[in-house]
């Protein structure tokens, strides 16, 4: 672990999607403590503030202060992209690793059943999944996981057909192996680096995807301070106060940036030959 | 007059850590009409002497001496000068045909296009001027293959569009970088005596780079040996081949695989009962789709092996020969039982038709090594996980230290990735893999042609060495006909999935072949000539 | 291009679409545990829950009232919109068109930027440019469509005032005023197409610009401008073609959400329109259409490739 993260923050993109997902990390494990005021705490007579040194990021529509609704939200905002991401990796890996396994036909009936679905465009598809499931974070989150199932299929499937075609694996038959001890030590760990690495990218676009879904009013209900929502609810009253609706919208940019950095370093650190 | 002149020449590379060498102190000329063959292992920096000449180097490149065509310098030429020097005074062919063309442009339009910018062609004089010199290479209906794209035409024909442009502005020096190093070995030799002809009758100043010291023997006048960057030897090639003065240079000599000069000495038992006899197997690749077949396309099977029957002795070598895609390799995955197969393979009396009648008792006793050991060895395992497993499957009181020490290598080498190995160290450890088990039969897969000559040498010595020891047998799959008569007591050759010849080493030397496609190998490849320890 | 390749590649659009068909139409009518309990909601009267059971063919087995919908849409009846009691099929249709024109100016606008963008990052590989390519497009693909939206609208319809922030203007109305309505969703949805299309230019032509091919072209002599436009530009912008093709499901996705954000009448915002309402034959319909499009731009994609790069020619 420790020469991983010092490959890690050898590269740009490494060091700072370390940080920022760092960051990140404490502000979802520690926000409750760190936000000066409650989520939901209102004060009438204190709306629409800029940032100041009370409210240091302003205060929304009913006087709530942005920041500690924001310090709140990251747990619903983050954690929940995050679930959606490894129930579509998990699913993904399944579905993927067996057709490589079982080859021929099989193998190509899945797949061109699993590129047919994936035509179905992911925001569309998580849409349609709410609409089944109603509107709620839970379903929310089934549907990207759902909506991921198919890429993460096609990522893994294509890892783990490349491993299998390596003489490792073939020294591995040829010797006599057992297809557990194949599978688990020889192809595992040269196929779980990429997969990672996929995943990662994902969470960045799963946090778009959840607050997308939000911002629509299909995930997170209010009061909740998920970001994509907050964005949502700001909106109607950009005129009277733009910070409202900046941070939340940073708020989500710079989480999927930091994932998409941290992917792109774990990307090159993973790699067992540089 | 020398045509090219390198002086003093040295190069740095620039990296995090400070300055690497690549060259020192290179000293070297030709003259007209002269060949000099540049020799050097991987890493000796020979390709890096290429592209200074060239003026095709990196930006963290620093530089020393000088580098002169016909007296001018090319150092301190500006970037048009080079452009114009290019490919109109200097003419470069490369290693690999496959990938020095451009697979979306077609062979005229690469071959036009270099007469076009140099001689002020039209388009339709440069097309009719690359006509010519398509014919003058030697191919046949130039006209055709001038339209054609690199992906319709053999691997030879492509090297010769190369050859083509090469040569097409009659330029005063030509850089040859292992230009058959990718051919098989009749396409080579044909590439070969192409470049002879062309040669005498341009009077081209030519360098000629080879890690072949065999084959560079045949074709240079002089001969420069490149050894970590430095020139350790340089002079006619008689000279050098009679008597070498540098300890580099008669290393390397005495690493050239001479089929005279035999290392395996004795013969297997005479009539005793074979270890392995196959029967009539045959493999095929390909199946048709289910799409395909849909849209009522018949894809022909392409057949791997084609009703192969041969033996193998118990402590006995096969040589098995062929050029590439001849079904060697496809042999070897039936027998290890990574391809499906037709027939039958009888092993120590049992008789085995197919993947699932290759028990523990058959994979222990047919062991496999293969040729990349990159791709052959798990990068995310140390080597005492990767030769750990043959112990904890078949058994035996071997110790990780004493299968290193059998492929002599450090005890120290058990805690290291592959990555972390050289190329012949890397093979070794496959190698010690494949003898944990004290198998009968080990299957060597073209297993020393990713190597440079000296480590080739080194891990034959080896595997001599432990065929000695434990009296394994070997079917050992090579393209190298020198290295094969070295070492085998028969060789099998196949060609298009054929198994058309097998014989007797001894015969070969005595009544000679029969076939005609074996007759044609051995005349590729000439046995290199002698020199004088 | 084989013509067996074409009839494969014909038949793989036809299974697509089939099975697309089987997923839009179990989401949304077969999967709910009572369909009518799910439009209507759970106060619903029984008469109302027979009338709708009826109108949906709900009572009848699964594979007939696949089979009903799937015939209908062959012949372009998709069924009656229940909150409007239209067909759904026309209105549809319509709104498609004005998706399909905001599509189409935001993939035109995505390769003028992005593929300038590309090429200067991969020529001046580690210079500032790169960079500064690289960091945009790094912020471009992390930015959701309603974030850039937002911010788009706040610089440049809120304070510089240059554009009207929504509405809709056919373009065969007044061209002109028309196009001032696209421009903010257009601008909106092509930011992250340019910045993933950039990225994948750029990586592209670095490795065509490390190929042996382009090194020998450089050593046959020829200028640095024949060789970029001769050996490699062709062999780096041919995959960009897939990549854009296979973009084209962002960008769908994106149009659903600037449609709802600027307030045009696309399919996107009749899609969201419906799934609140629980129009359930507009979804479908929607849903459909949408999947269907994505994958006739992708087999297009294919056959312009394969009928560009004369080597595949596999069956």
């Amino acid at each position: 672990m420790a020469e991983l993260l010092r490959r890690l923050l050898r590269t740009p993109q490494g060091l700072l999607g370390v940080l920022i997902v760092g960051l990140i990390l404490v502000i979802v494990v520690c926000g409750p403590w760190l936000a000066p005021y409650g989520p939901d705490t209102m004060a009438p007579r204190l709306r629409y503030r800029a940032p100041s040194a009370e409210f240091l990021l302003g205060t929304d529509q009913y006087g709530r202060d942005i920041l500690s609704r924001l310090l709140y939200g990251a747990r619903s905002t983050v954690i929940l992209a995050c679930l959606a991401t490894a129930f579509g990796t998990l699913a993904g890996a399944l579905i993927g690793t067996t057709s490589a396994f079982l080859g021929g036909r099989a193998d190509e009936a899945i797949m061109r059943t699993i590129d047919a679905i994936l035509s179905i465009p992911s925001l569309l598809f998580a849409l349609l999944i709410v609409n089944l499931l109603g509107k709620s974070s839970f379903s929310a989150v089934m549907a990207i996981g759902i909506a991921f199932t198919p890429g993460m299929t096609r990522v893994t499937r294509s890892v783990a057909l490349a491993v299998t075609k390596q003489d490792y694996v073939n020294a591995a038959i040829a010797r006599g192996e057992r297809g557990g001890y194949i599978v688990l030590r020889e192809m595992l760990p040269n196929v779980v680096a990429p997969i990672v690495v996929e995943m990662t990218i994902r969470v960045a676009f799963a946090v778009m995807l959840f607050a997308t879904l939000s911002f629509l009013g299909l995930g997170a209900q209010p009061p909740s301070s998920e970001w994509g929502l907050m964005v949502a609810e700001a909106r109607r009253f950009m005129h009277l106060s733009f910070w409202m609706i900046l941070w939340p919208s940073l708020a989500v940019a710079l989480v999927a940036i930091g994932f998409n950095l941290l992917g792109d370093g774990l990307r090159d650190a993973l790699n067992p030959r540089t | 007059m020398n045509v090219l002149e390198v002086k003093g020449y040295g190069l740095d590379y620039a990296t995090p850590t400070g300055f690497v060498r690549a060259l020192d102190s290179i000293d070297l000329a030709i003259a007209r009409g002269e060949v000099l063959g540049l020799v050097g292992e991987s890493g000796s920096g020979k390709t890096s002497l290429a592209w200074a000449i060239m003026r095709h180097l990196p930006p963290r490149a620093r530089e020393q001496g000088s580098i002169s065509l016909a007296g001018q310098s090319l150092m301190t030429a500006t970037e048009s000068e080079i452009a114009a020097i290019r490919g109109r005074r200097i003419g470069m062919v490369f290693q690999d045909p496959s990938t020095s063309l451009n697979p979306t442009l077609t062979l005229g339009q690469q071959l036009a296009e270099v007469l076009a910018r140099h001689r002020g062609l039209t388009r339709r004089q440069a097309w009719a001027e690359g006509e010519a010199m398509m014919a003058r290479v030697g191919l046949k209906q130039p006209a055709a293959m001038m339209r054609r794209y690199p992906h319709e035409a053999s691997g030879g024909e492509k090297q010769r569009v190369v050859i083509a442009s090469a040569f097409a502005c009659q330029p005063e020096c030509i850089l040859f970088d292992e230009p058959t190093t990718a051919l098989d070995v009749v396409t080579a030799r044909q590439i070969l005596d192409l470049f002879a002809e062309l040669q005498a009758e341009t009077a081209v100043a030519s360098l000629y780079i080879s890690h072949d010291l065999a084959l560079v023997s045949r074709v240079a006048d002089h001969v420069a040996v490149l050894h970590r960057g430095r020139l350790v030897e340089q002079g006619e090639v008689d000279a050098v081949f009679d008597a070498p003065r540098d300890d580099y240079t008669r290393r390397l000599l005495a690493a050239v695989p001479r089929p005279d000069h035999r290392l395996m000495t004795g013969k297997p038992a005479a009539g005793a009962e074979p270890l392995v006899e196959v029967e009539r197997l045959s493999v095929h690749y390909g199946r048709t789709p289910f799409l395909s077949a849909l849209a009522g396309r018949r894809t022909a099977q392409v057949a791997g092996n084609r009703e192969v029957s041969l033996s193998v002795q118990p402590g006995e070598i096969l040589g098995i020969v062929g050029e590439s895609g001849s079904g060697k390799s496809t042999l070897a995955r039936a027998l290890t039982g990574l391809n499906r197969f037709e027939g039958a393979v009888r092993f120590g009396g049992r008789r085995i038709a197919g993947r699932r009648d290759m028990d523990r008792g058959y994979r222990r006793d047919v062991q496999i090594v293969f040729q990349h050991p990159d791709s052959s060895l798990n990068p995310r395992q140390r080597v005492r996980e990767i030769l750990s497993r043959p112990l904890t499957l078949y058994g035996g009181e071997a110790r990780i230290e004493t299968l290193l020490e059998q492929v002599r290598l450090p005890a120290a080498y058990a805690e290291r990735f592959p990555h972390q190995l050289s190329g012949g160290e890397k093979q070794r450890v496959a190698i010690a893999r494949a003898f944990a088990s004290r198998p009968r039969l080990v299957i060597c897969d073209e297993i020393t042609s990713s190597l440079d000559v000296s480590v080739q040498a080194a891990v034959v010595e080896l595997l001599v060495d432990l065929q000695r020891r434990n009296g394994t047998a070997y079917l050992f799959i090579t393209h190298d006909l020198n290295l094969v008569r070295q070492l085998a007591h028969r060789i099998a050759v196949m060609y298009r999935g054929e198994l058309v010849e097998l014989l007797d080493i001894d015969d070969l030397s005595t009544t000679g072949p029969r076939h005609p496609y074996t007759r044609k190998l051995l005349d590729a490849v000439p046995p290199p000539r002698e020199y004088k320890s | 291009m084989s013509p067996s390749y074409f009839v494969k590649r014909l038949a793989l659009i036809v299974y697509t679409l089939f099975v697309v068909s089987l997923v839009v139409f179990g989401i949304t009518q077969v999967l709910p545990a009572d369909a009518a309990v799910m439009l209507l909601g759970e106060n619903a009267t029984p008469d109302a829950l027979a009338a709708i059971r009826d109108k949906l063919g709900l009572d009848q087995p699964v594979w007939v009232q696949y089979g009903h919908w799937l015939w209908g849409v062959l012949q372009g009846d998709f069924g009656v919109s229940l909150r409007t009691g239209q067909p759904v099929a026309p209105v549809l249709l319509e709104a498609l068109g004005r998706s399909l024109t905001l599509a189409v100016l935001t993939i035109a606008l995505m390769l003028v930027l992005a593929l300038p963008l590309g090429i200067v990052a991969a020529l001046r590989r580690g210079k500032l440019a790169d960079l500064l390519v690289s960091i945009v497009s790094y912020v471009g693909v992390s930015l959701p469509e309603f974030v850039t939206a937002t911010l788009i609208v706040l610089v440049l319809a809120d304070w510089l005032q240059l554009l009207p922030a929504t509405g809709f203007v056919p373009l065969t109305e007044n061209f002109w005023d028309g196009l001032a309505h696209l421009a903010l969703p257009v601008l909106t949805v092509s930011v992250i197409l340019i910045a993933h299309v950039s990225r994948m230019v750029r990586s592209e032509l670095v490795d065509v610009l490390h190929t042996d091919y382009v090194r020998a072209a450089r050593l046959k002599g020829l200028s640095r401008r024949s060789v970029l436009f001769h050996h490699a530009l062709h062999n780096a912008l041919l995959p960009t073609i897939t990549i854009v093709a296979l973009d084209v499901g962002y960008l769908l996705g994106g149009v659903i959400v600037v449609e709802e954000i600027f307030a045009l009448p696309g399919i996107g915002r009749h899609l969201i329109v419906a799934i609140q309402t629980r129009d359930l034959p507009s979804i479908q319909a929607g849903a459909l259409i949408m999947a269907a499009t994505y994958s006739v731009v992708n087999f297009m994609a294919d056959l312009a490739y394969a009928w560009i790069d004369k080597r595949i020619q596999y069956g």
